[in-house]
C-alpha cells in the first residue's frame, strides 16, 4: 500500500542571524499522495518549502528528491529535477496574458531553449499540449488571452497551481493555495488539489482543516521550526499535542 | 503580421528620410542612435534592466573600428565586425559583474563601470589617444579586388550603407525579440522571482540580453566613429550613457520600433534648436521628467492614445444609432 | 615630512568629504529604497551657491550655514512635488527623473554661472600652513577634517539617538509599519530627502575652495558617491564612513604613485570589493 519514498528532509535547519526559523526538520513524502503540513502562524511551514524547492539555501540538514541530495541545488535546478511550486502571495506575469503564463511555466522545465533568440515560440516550440492540457484542468480556457492582472482573485490562486502543474512536475508543492479564496471557489481548488494525486505528489500548506482532513493522506504538524506531530488526519485530530497547539478551533474546521 | 508592419515602417522612414532632410550625417546619425536606443531598449524594456553603461560599448566601438582600420589595417567588413566583437566582450564582462546584483545596485553598478571605462580610455592615451580621441579614421568603400561596387565617399552615399546596416540589425533585433529568449525576458522584466522559481537561469537570460545590446551598441559606435572621422573620448563620457537612456526612454520601452522614434527626436531636436539655444539639454531634461511622471510610454505610447482616441471618435460619429439601441 | 604620510592625511581629507557626499546617498536609499541621480547636483549646487555667495562678498562661514539649508529646501520641495508622485510607477522611472531633474539643474547652472567654472577662494582665518615641528599641512584641509569629524559624530547622533533616528531606521525595515504607529512617513520621506540633499550641499561648499565649482563636478561626484556606497554597503552609515575612507586614501596615495590613474583605480577597488563582498563591506541584504 505504501509508495516509496519521493521526497526526504533530514534534520533540515535555517537560521536567520540568530533566530532559529527551522531547528531540525525530518520530513518524509511518498509518492501520489497529497502531503499537508499544518501549524500555527510562524511554525516555519513556509520557510520549510523555500528549503525543499530551493527558493532559498537551508543552514543545515539534508534534502533528498527523487534519490538525488538536491540539498544545495538552486530552485531554477530542482525545477528541472521535477519540483514545481505555487506561492502563498500570489505571484504571477500580471501583465502577459494567461496562457503565456503557462507557456513559460511549461517552457521552465528546459530552460536551455530560453536562449533561442532565432526562433519564436511557435509550432513545436509552443508547448501547446502542456497549456491545453492545464487551461482545461484549471478551467480556464476562456480567459486564456487575458492579462492576468485582470483574473479575479480565485482564479489567480487557480492559476498559481496551474503554473507548477504546467512543469509537468513529479512533485507539487503548494503554498496555502486557498488563501482568500470564497466559498464557491474553494470547492473547484479542493476538486483540483484531489485530482492531482493520480499523476503527481502533493506537497500542501494550508489553513483550512476542512480540505486538510478531506483529501490528506498524511498530516505533518509543525511548531516553532520543529515537527510536532504526524501521522493519519484522524489520527492528527485527536492528538492533544495538536490541540493544545493550535488552542482549540482551527482542527475542528471552524474556519471556512 | 507586426513584426512585419513594424519593418515595413521601418523601411518606409529609411526611404523618406533622403527625400526630407537636407543633411546626409544627420539622417544617418538618426539611424545610428536608433539602433543604440534599440540595443538599450532590449535590456530596459525587455529584460527590465536599466543601464547606464550603454557608452561603454559605443565608446569600445568606435575605438575598435579607429583601431583596425588605422593601425592594423583590416578591410572594412572585418574591421566592423571586430567593433561588433568589442561590443560584446565589454558587454560580456561589465554584464557579468554587473548582474550579480538587481535593482538599485545594478543601476549604480553599471554608471561605476561606465566611470571606470571613460578614465581608463583617459589613461591609456596610447591606445585611445587620451583627451584627444582617435583622428583620421578612414571610410574605405566597399571593393573588391580594386573594384569599387559601393562608394561611400559623400554622407548620402554613406547613409546609403547605413540604412543597409541599420535595417539588417533591425531585422536580426526583432527576431530575437519575438523569439523564445525575447518572450522569456519579458517574463524576466515582469516578475524576476517567479522566472527564477519555475526555472530559468535568470543570469544566463541576463547576460546573453546584455551581450546582445552591447554588440549592437558597438555597432552604432562604430558606424558613428567611421561617419565622422574621429572616436572621442566623450564617447565614453557619462553623457553618452546618459543620452542614450533618454532616447529609449522618451521614444518608449514598448516596442523596438519606438527607439528610432526616440534617436529621431533627440538627434532632429537637437540639431533644430541648439543653433538657437545652447541649452537645449534643459528641455530634454524636463521631458525626461515628463515621461516619467505622466507618460511612461514615451513617443510612442502618446501616438498610440492619440490613434485611439482618433479611431473610437469615427466610431461613434459613424454609427449613432447604435448607441441608441444599447439604452 | 614623509610624503606618503602626507598622502595619507590628504587620503583622510578626501575620504571626510566623500563620506559626506556618500552619506545622504545612503540614507536616502535606505528609507526611500532608490537612488537619487540627483544627489550629484545637489553637491554642485552647494559649490555653485557657495560661489555665489562668495561673490556677494558674504564670508565662507555664512555660506556654510546658509548654503546646505537653501539646498535642503530645493530637496524637500522635490520629494513634495516631484518625486511624490512617482512613487507607484515602475522603478526605473525614480531614477530617471532624478537623472532629468539633474540635467535640467545642470543646465541652470550653466545657464547662470557659465560653461567654465569658477574659483573660490579660501577663508582668510583658514589660509597658509600650520606647521608642528616636522608636519607642515594647509590649514583649510585640517579644518575639513576635524568639521567632518564633528559632524560625523552629530550625524550618528541624530540617526542613533533621536526620535527622527528611530523613526527613520524603522522606516527603512517597513514603512507600512510606521505609519500604522502614527507616523507620518510622507514627512519623513521629505525630511531625509531634504538631509540628503543638504549633506551634499554641504560636501559641495566645503570641497569648493579646495576643486572650485565646474559644472560636470556633478557627475564626478555621483560617480564617486557611488563607489563609496558600493564599497561600504547600501544603507549603512558606517559603511560610509569606512568605504569613504578607504577610497580616499587609495586615491591619495595613487595619486602619487600613478598620477593619471588615480581616478581609474577607485572604480578598481569598487570592482574588486565586489568580486569579494557583493553587498559592500557593511551593507545588509536587500
Amino acid at each position: 500500500m505504501s509508495t516509496p519514498i519521493l521526497l526526504e528532509a533530514v534534520g533540515v535547519e535555517k537560521r536567520y542571524d540568530k533566530f532559529a526559523a527551522l531547528a531540525g526538520v525530518d520530513l518524509r513524502v511518498r509518492a501520489n499522495t497529497v502531503h499537508s503540513v499544518i501549524g500555527p502562524n510562524g511554525a516555519g511551514k513556509t520557510t520549510l518549502f523555500h528549503m525543499l524547492t530551493g527558493t532559498k539555501t537551508v543552514s543545515g540538514g539534508r534534502i533528498v528528491f527523487d534519490g538525488h541530495d538536491v540539498t544545495h541545488e538552486p530552485d531554477h535546478r530542482r525545477v528541472q529535477r521535477g519540483m514545481a511550486r505555487s506561492f502563498q502571495v500570489t505571484s504571477l506575469f500580471l501583465t502577459l496574458p494567461v496562457r503565456e503564463n503557462l507557456r513559460l511555466a511549461a517552457q521552465g522545465t528546459a530552460p536551455s531553449h530560453a536562449l533561442n533568440c532565432w526562433h519564436a515560440p511557435v509550432g513545436a516550440r509552443a508547448n501547446a499540449d502542456a497549456v491545453a492540457s492545464v487551461l482545461a484542468r484549471l478551467g480556464l480556457e476562456r480567459h486564456a488571452d487575458t492579462p492576468v492582472g485582470n483574473l479575479s482573485h480565485g482564479q489567480q490562486r487557480r492559476l498559481e497551481v496551474g503554473m507548477a502543474l504546467a512543469a509537468r512536475p513529479k512533485a507539487i508543492f503548494l503554498d496555502e493555495p486557498t488563501s482568500g479564496m470564497g466559498i464557491d471557489d474553494l470547492d473547484e481548488m479542493k476538486r483540483l488539489i484531489q485530482g492531482l494525486k493520480v499523476e503527481h505528489t502533493v506537497v500542501l500548506i494550508e489553513h483550512n482543516m476542512n480540505i486538510v482532513m478531506d483529501i490528506s493522506d498524511t498530516v505533518t504538524v509543525m511548531q516553532l521550526g520543529r515537527v510536532l506531530a504526524e501521522g493519519l488526519p484522524h489520527e492528527i485530530r485527536s492528538d492533544d499535542r495538536v490541540r493544545s497547539a493550535y488552542l482549540g478551533n482551527m482542527i475542528t474546521g471552524g474556519k471556512a | 503580421m507586426r513584426k512585419h508592419f513594424h519593418l515595413l515602417l521601418a523601411l518606409a522612414v529609411v526611404l523618406v528620410m533622403p527625400l526630407v532632410m537636407h543633411s546626409g550625417s544627420l539622417a544617418s546619425e538618426v539611424l545610428i542612435f536608433g539602433l543604440a536606443a534599440m540595443g538599450c531598449n532590449l535590456l530596459l524594456g525587455y529584460t527590465g534592466l536599466l543601464s547606464f553603461g550603454q557608452g561603454i560599448f559605443f565608446g569600445l566601438g568606435s575605438y575598435t573600428i579607429a583601431l583596425t582600420l588605422t593601425r592594423w589595417p583590416l578591410p572594412m567588413p572585418l574591421a566592423l565586425a571586430a567593433a561588433v566583437a568589442m561590443g560584446a566582450l565589454g558587454a560580456a564582462a561589465v554584464g557579468w559583474i554587473a548582474i550579480r546584483q538587481r535593482g538599485t545596485y545594478f543601476v549604480m553598478l553599471t554608471l561605476a563601470f561606465a566611470q571606470m571605462f571613460y578614465f581608463m580610455a583617459y589613461s591609456f592615451p596610447r591606445l585611445t589617444g587620451g583627451d584627444n580621441g582617435l583622428l583620421d579614421i578612414p571610410r574605405p568603400s566597399i571593393a573588391v579586388a580594386g573594384h569599387t561596387l559601393w562608394p561611400l565617399v559623400s554622407p548620402w552615399q554613406y547613409y546609403g550603407f547605413v540604412a543597409a546596416v541599420f535595417l539588417v540589425t533591425f531585422w536580426f533585433l526583432q527576431k530575437a525579440s519575438n523569439s523564445i529568449f525575447g518572450r522569456t525576458l519579458l517574463a524576466v522584466r515582469d516578475n524576476e522571482e517567479r522566472a527564477g522559481a519555475i526555472g530559468y537561469n535568470l543570469k544566463l537570460l541576463k547576460l546573453q540580453a546584455f551581450v546582445i545590446s552591447g554588440a549592437v551598441t558597438g555597432l552604432a559606435g562604430a558606424l558613428h566613429a567611421m561617419m565622422t572621422g574621429i572616436a572621442p573620448l566623450s564617447s565614453a563620457e557619462y553623457h553618452t550613457s546618459e543620452m542614450i537612456l533618454v532616447m529609449t526612454v522618451i521614444g518608449g520601452t514598448g516596442n523596438l520600433l519606438a527607439s528610432l522614434l526616440g534617436s529621431a527626436f533627440y538627434v532632429l531636436l537637437g540639431d533644430w534648436l541648439s543653433t538657437l539655444w545652447p541649452r537645449w539639454l534643459l528641455l530634454l531634461g524636463v521631458v525626461l521628467m515628463v515621461v516619467s511622471l505622466g507618460m511612461q510610454r514615451g513617443l510612442w505610447g502618446l501616438g498610440e492614445t492619440l490613434w485611439h482616441l482618433v479611431r473610437r471618435k469615427d466610431r461613434a460619429a459613424a454609427a449613432p444609432a447604435a448607441l441608441g439601441d444599447k439604452a | 615630512m614623509s610624503i606618503y604620510l602626507l598622502q595619507v592625511i590628504n587620503g583622510i581629507g578626501i575620504g571626510m568629504l566623500y563620506f559626506l557626499l556618500a552619506v545622504g546617498l545612503s540614507i536616502v536609499f535606505g528609507l526611500l529604497r532608490f537612488v537619487n541621480f540627483a544627489h550629484g547636483a545637489f553637491y554642485l549646487l552647494g559649490a555653485y551657491f557657495c560661489y555665489q555667495m562668495t561673490r556677494w562678498g558674504l564670508s565662507f562661514w555664512l555660506s556654510l550655514l546658509v548654503v546646505p539649508l537653501v539646498v535642503g529646501a530645493v530637496g524637500w520641495a522635490t520629494e513634495k512635488l516631484v518625486l511624490r508622485h512617482v512613487y507607484d510607477k515602475p522603478h526605473e522611472f525614480h531614477i530617471l527623473v532624478t537623472v532629468g531633474l539633474a540635467l535640467v539643474v545642470q543646465e541652470l547652472v550653466i545657464v547662470q554661472w557659465g560653461p567654465l567654472g569658477e574659483n573660490v577662494p579660501v577663508p582668510d582665518l583658514l589660509q597658509g600652513v600650520v606647521m608642528w615641528g616636522n608636519f607642515v599641512y594647509p590649514k583649510y584641509r585640517l579644518f575639513v577634517i576635524g568639521f567632518t569629524a564633528v559632524l560625523a559624530v552629530g550625524l550618528w547622533y541624530l540617526l542613533e539617538g533621536t526620535r527622527l533616528g528611530s523613526a527613520v531606521r524603522a522606516g527603512s525595515e517597513s514603512t507600512e509599519m510606521v505609519s500604522l504607529l502614527g507616523v507620518n512617513v510622507f514627512r519623513i520621506f521629505s525630511l531625509v530627502f531634504a538631509l540628503g540633499a543638504a549633506t551634499a550641499a554641504l560636501a559641495g561648499v566645503l570641497a569648493a575652495p579646495i576643486r572650485g565649482a565646474e559644472p560636470f563636478m556633478g557627475i564626478e561626484a555621483l560617480g564617486v558617491a557611488f563607489v563609496i556606497v558600493v564599497v561600504g554597503g547600501l544603507g549603512s552609515f558606517t559603511g560610509a564612513l569606512v568605504g569613504g575612507l578607504l577610497i580616499g586614501i587609495v586615491q591619495s596615495v595613487m595619486s602619487t604613485l600613478w598620477p593619471e590613474g588615480a581616478r581609474l583605480m577607485i572604480y578598481v577597488a569598487m570592482a574588486a570589493v565586489l568580486l569579494l563582498l557583493p553587498h559592500g563591506l557593511l551593507g545588509r541584504k536587500g
